[in-house]
């Protein structure tokens, strides 16, 4: 497939009595038996950072949710859930009991979280949860809730499909179950594991109430992310750096050299600088037959145990970590070749436009009134669920296709965001989502390059050149400095610029 | 007839419309362009005349929805007296409708007050912006090219409105300017059409802006952003000038000149103007005071941007792979949200994107056949170079597949992969996809009119 990341965000919603079950959930019969369910209820307050106006936060929100309790005192809860939290709190569910809790390690990519309570005693009494690493389609999963009361509600689901889907933050795609179910509205619907014979299968990725179709991060990326989290330095799912595209169409099988007709492979589109598949001496051009000593077929599916034909791309997260070495067999122009890649996990700091940028602030530099900004996907998600449509367009136009438009990759893009109405932006109060190429004659690669241009005016002028019209805008040096401390009180500024 | 450029080798969907015209001098009717665009076979009739008379264009401009026809019938003009024209009525006074607003047999006058008088979009061409003055008058469809009065003289042509959703009591017209400026181009037997400098500029209100420019504390220049690329401006005009007079009128900081005791945008000074004629800027280059002198006509880039009217869309269809340049009747008919192809469209003209691509030729559809099956992913695709050569507009594409070599390698734009195509497949394929899509033609390279059947109707 060609990269394609134009995908829309399913967002957990629940609604009220939407779903109505024809028949009763099957809940385990053992379960009754369980006296301590292995089920917290975890309460969190956060506040997201305010990217129109970054040097506040916005409103605190609060999300109630389910964490599923694993063994050496850890809750698993989605990393969605305490994204941006300032205060996470578990809460025993048949007590009541409470207890503040910190969040350990952190995956916003595979949407994973653990956490630990502060009082270490909290979870004693309850049996923690298992991973059931082996459901396939046709398995029956029970999704828990908790009533009110505390007592558990068990809705019953079939896995419809297991496939590479891509999550909430779009990098790449993950191993994925889809089930067929009926959820019911509770308040604390946010985390809800899925559960096989009593053991962890899935925690709830997406829920569409209308087709009653729920994504659920399964228990292969929950295993790999407990994994690497055991390890010193957490270091994420790893990713190879190319595009690829099928080669079912035998004129573009002939083009790539590939003479036999009926073997698979899929033809590479594009490799990044910088990638672990660049390092490796991947090419365009190339056609990838197997990887990790798993035959790939024209459509880009390998044969899993468990599976069946899945897209290769599970061979490089699920199953592999960052610094594994893995075999890659290629043709190139007919000849076979092995390569060796070596994966790394690919940080936001190496995307020029990253895409999220959580429980961080962002970083910006207010020069009399004018506010500079870099371009992220946290920035264009300001714009609301429909931000592909609704955001500048140009911006997401550079998001969306930075790989090709800016190939050398170490940069950012450096937005004149709005501006302030002061003396000095006079008659550029309208001017917003332009994009920066020169202050002071110095090419603008970073906010930092930013900062450091503006120290020095020329003739006691701070020009700032941009890619779109007007094309230019001065200002007076003196001007903004004697005017800093006015803006900063008028506009309820705490600093004028955040570079870290 | 409007043409279909899902299919573009079909001659398009037949449409009935009505609206309205009125007699000037020369036995000449005015109307509006939209309502003869595409037409095939065009009648009128006068109020209280039973008969239909064929009629005839004789000139049509798109880009400010104004159009002349003739009756051939030598009586149909017998006993009628041209309208003549008056000037801009004022704010407030009353004028009065005239037409067959949404049909009709009996003409419908309505009357309202003349409530502002400002550039304008001209939806017909959706790209081209004049003076209009709004009307709180009713107008609706079958108002279009009536006359609007006041004092026995015509002040303006219906043309434009709103939906009733969108605003209430909003009409507009055409005023007396811009349509005696029409009458004047065809007076030499041909309509021209409004040239333009083709720059873009800002308003210069800043203190510390005007300062580094050089200028004084007068309220006086704005500042050019941008020059279009093969315009009229360009290489006369550089970013950064500041101008401050047009043909000695001075620019204001906020863009408008003094015309005739009445302020306006400095474009009007052009907009009075015809092809080939010239303009006179005083500019501020470097901090240096220059005069230039502009010679104008109609750029080229912005013609993608608008909607184009009694033209056969051009494609070439090969292995039923259908390649279409990009404009704006395109872009709707197949209602894209490709980013990339948006991103073309949009900034074709800003960003300069003509000069590498004066076609913007996308692979818009594909006519499903076993040669192309798998080519279903390619669609939306911007064409950059067939076997390594460049390709920069639809000519060329069509050359590129009338040349030799078997296997055909199209590049588009962006990092996917290579459209492989081989020449003796798509041979034979031809005629089979000829036959099953019932395709008459396989390429249209040029813009020709679409043939009319006026001069046969007229003998009926």
């Amino acid at each position: 497939m060609i990269r394609n990341s134009l995908i829309a965000f399913g967002l957990v919603l629940f609604t009220v009595g939407g779903a109505l079950a024809k028949k009763e959930p099957a809940v385990p019969s053992v379960l009754s038996k369980q006296k301590q369910l292995a089920l917290v209820r975890v309460n969190v307050t956060g506040q997201s950072y305010d990217y129109f106006r970054p040097w506040q936060k916005k409103a605190p929100f609060s999300k109630r949710a389910l964490g599923a309790v694993l063994s050496k005192g850890r809750v698993l809860v989605t990393a969605d859930l305490v994204a941006n939290q300032n205060y996470v709190e578990l809460e025993r569910a048949e007590s009541g009991a409470k207890t503040a809790a910190t969040v350990e390690v952190i995956d916003y990519e595979a949407n994973l979280a653990l956490l630990q309570p502060a009082d270490k005693t909290f979870l004693d009494g309850i049996t923690p949860l298992e991973i059931a690493p082996d459901t396939v389609a046709g398995d029956r999963l029970a999704a828990w809730q908790l009533e009110p009361t505390g007592a558990l509600l068990a809705t019953e689901g079939l896995v419809t499909t297991v496939q590479m889907m891509p999550y909430p933050i779009d990098v790449g795609e993950f191993l994925t179950y889809r089930i067929s179910i009926p959820m019911q509205y509770r308040e604390n619907s946010y985390t809800v594991p899925l559960v096989k014979k009593n053991k962890l299968a899935g925690l709830l990725l997406r829920y569409d109430s209308r087709s009653q179709l729920l994504d659920a991060i399964p228990a292969p990326v929950i295993t790999h992310f407990l994994k690497d989290a055991e390890s010193q330095n957490y270091r994420g799912f790893p990713s190879a750096g190319f595009s690829f595209f099928p080669t079912r169409d035998p004129a573009l099988r002939e083009f790539a050299g590939e003479k036999a007709k009926n073997a698979g492979g899929v033809y590479v589109t594009n490799v990044e600088p910088d990638t672990p598949a660049m390092k490796a001496g991947l090419q365009v051009g190339d056609i990838v037959t197997a990887v990790a000593n798993n035959e790939i077929d024209q459509n880009g599916n390998y044969v899993d145990r468990l599976y069946g034909k899945i897209e290769f791309t599970n061979l490089l997260t699920a199953h592999a970590y960052a610094g594994d070495v893995v075999p890659f067999r290629i043709e190139r122009n007919g000849k076979p070749m092995q390569l060796n890649v070596t994966l790394e996990h690919r940080d936001t700091k190496d995307y020029v436009s990253p895409p999220y940028n959580l429980d961080q602030p962002p970083r910006y530099y207010v020069l009399g009134g004018l506010i500079f900004q870099e371009l992220s996907r946290q920035y264009l998600k300001e714009w609301g669920p429909n931000w592909q449509r609704e955001a500048p367009q140009r911006l997401v136009y550079l998001d969306h296709f930075q790989s090709e438009l800016f190939p050398d990759r170490n940069r950012r893009v450096v937005i004149l965001s709005q501006v302030l109405p002061a003396n000095s932006t006079i008659g550029y109060d309208e001017l917003s989502y332009l994009t920066v190429t020169k202050v002071n004659g110095k090419e603008i690669k970073s906010l930092d390059d930013l900062a450091e241009a503006v120290k020095h005016p020329v003739e006691g002028f701070i020009k700032v050149e941009t890619e779109e019209d007007p094309k230019q805008i001065e200002l007076d040096a003196a001007q903004v400095a004697g005017e800093a401390q006015d803006l900063q009180d008028n506009y309820g500024i705490s600093a004028l610029h955040r570079l870290n | 007839m409007e043409p279909d450029y899902k299919a573009p080798w079909n001659a398009g969907g037949l449409e009935r419309g009505v609206g309205a015209g009125f007699v000037i001098g020369g036995n000449r009717i005015m109307t509006n362009a939209h309502v003869v665009a595409n037409s095939r076979y065009l009648t009128v009739e006068r109020d209280g005349d039973p008969n239909k008379y064929p009629a005839k264009v004789q000139f049509v401009a798109n880009d400010c929805d104004l159009a002349v026809i003739t009756v051939p019938a030598p009586d149909f003009f017998k006993n009628m007296v041209p309208l003549q024209f008056g000037g801009i009525p004022a704010l407030e006074s009353t004028v009065s409708a005239y037409g067959y607003p949404i049909g009709g047999e009996r003409m419908s006058v309505t009357t309202g007050i003349v409530s502002r008088v400002d550039f304008q979009l001209y939806t017909h061409s959706s790209v081209d912006q004049h003076l209009a003055i709004q009307i709180s008058a009713q107008i609706n469809p079958g108002n279009s090219g009536g006359p609007v009065m006041q004092d026995s003289k015509v002040v303006g042509v219906a043309f434009q409105g709103y939906s009733g959703d969108v605003a209430q009591g909003v009409a507009y017209m055409i005023p007396t300017p811009v349509i005696k400026r029409f009458l004047q181009d065809i007076s030499n037997g041909h309509y021209d059409e409004y040239p333009d400098l083709a720059i873009t500029y800002a308003k210069l209100q800043n203190p510390a802006q005007r300062r580094f420019l050089g200028l004084k504390d007068d309220d006086r220049g704005v500042l050019l952003s941008s020059v279009t690329g093969t315009g009229p401006a360009d290489g006369i005009l550089y970013p950064g000038d500041v101008l401050l007079a047009i043909d000695g009128h001075p620019i204001a900081s906020d863009a408008n000149v003094e015309l005739d005791g009445e302020r306006a945008q400095f474009e009007e000074v052009v907009e009075r103007k015809f092809k080939g004629d010239s303009v006179k800027i005083d500019i501020l280059r470097n901090k240096r005071p220059m005069t230039v002198e502009i010679k104008l006509f109609k750029p080229w880039p912005f013609s993608i941007l608008g909607h184009s009217y009694d033209v056969r869309p051009r494609y070439v269809l090969y292995g039923g792979l259908l390649f279409q340049p990009l404009n704006l009747d395109m872009l709707e008919a197949y209602r894209t949200a490709d980013l990339r192809v948006r991103h073309f469209f949009e900034y074709f003209v800003q960003d300069q994107l003509y000069l590498q691509h004066p076609d913007v030729i996308v692979l818009a559809n594909i006519l499903p056949d076993p040669i192309n099956t798998y080519l279903a992913p390619y669609r939306g695709g911007i064409v950059d170079e067939v076997n390594g050569k460049k390709v920069r507009t639809l000519d060329e594409l069509a050359n590129a597949f009338a040349e030799s070599p078997e296997q055909l390698v199209i590049r588009m734009i962006g990092d996917g992969p290579p459209l492989v195509l081989n020449r003796s497949q798509v041979e034979a394929a031809r005629e089979r996809i000829k036959t099953r899509y019932n395709v008459l033609k396989e390429q249209n390279l040029e813009e020709q009119p679409a043939p009319k059947e006026t001069e046969q109707a007229n003998k009926i």
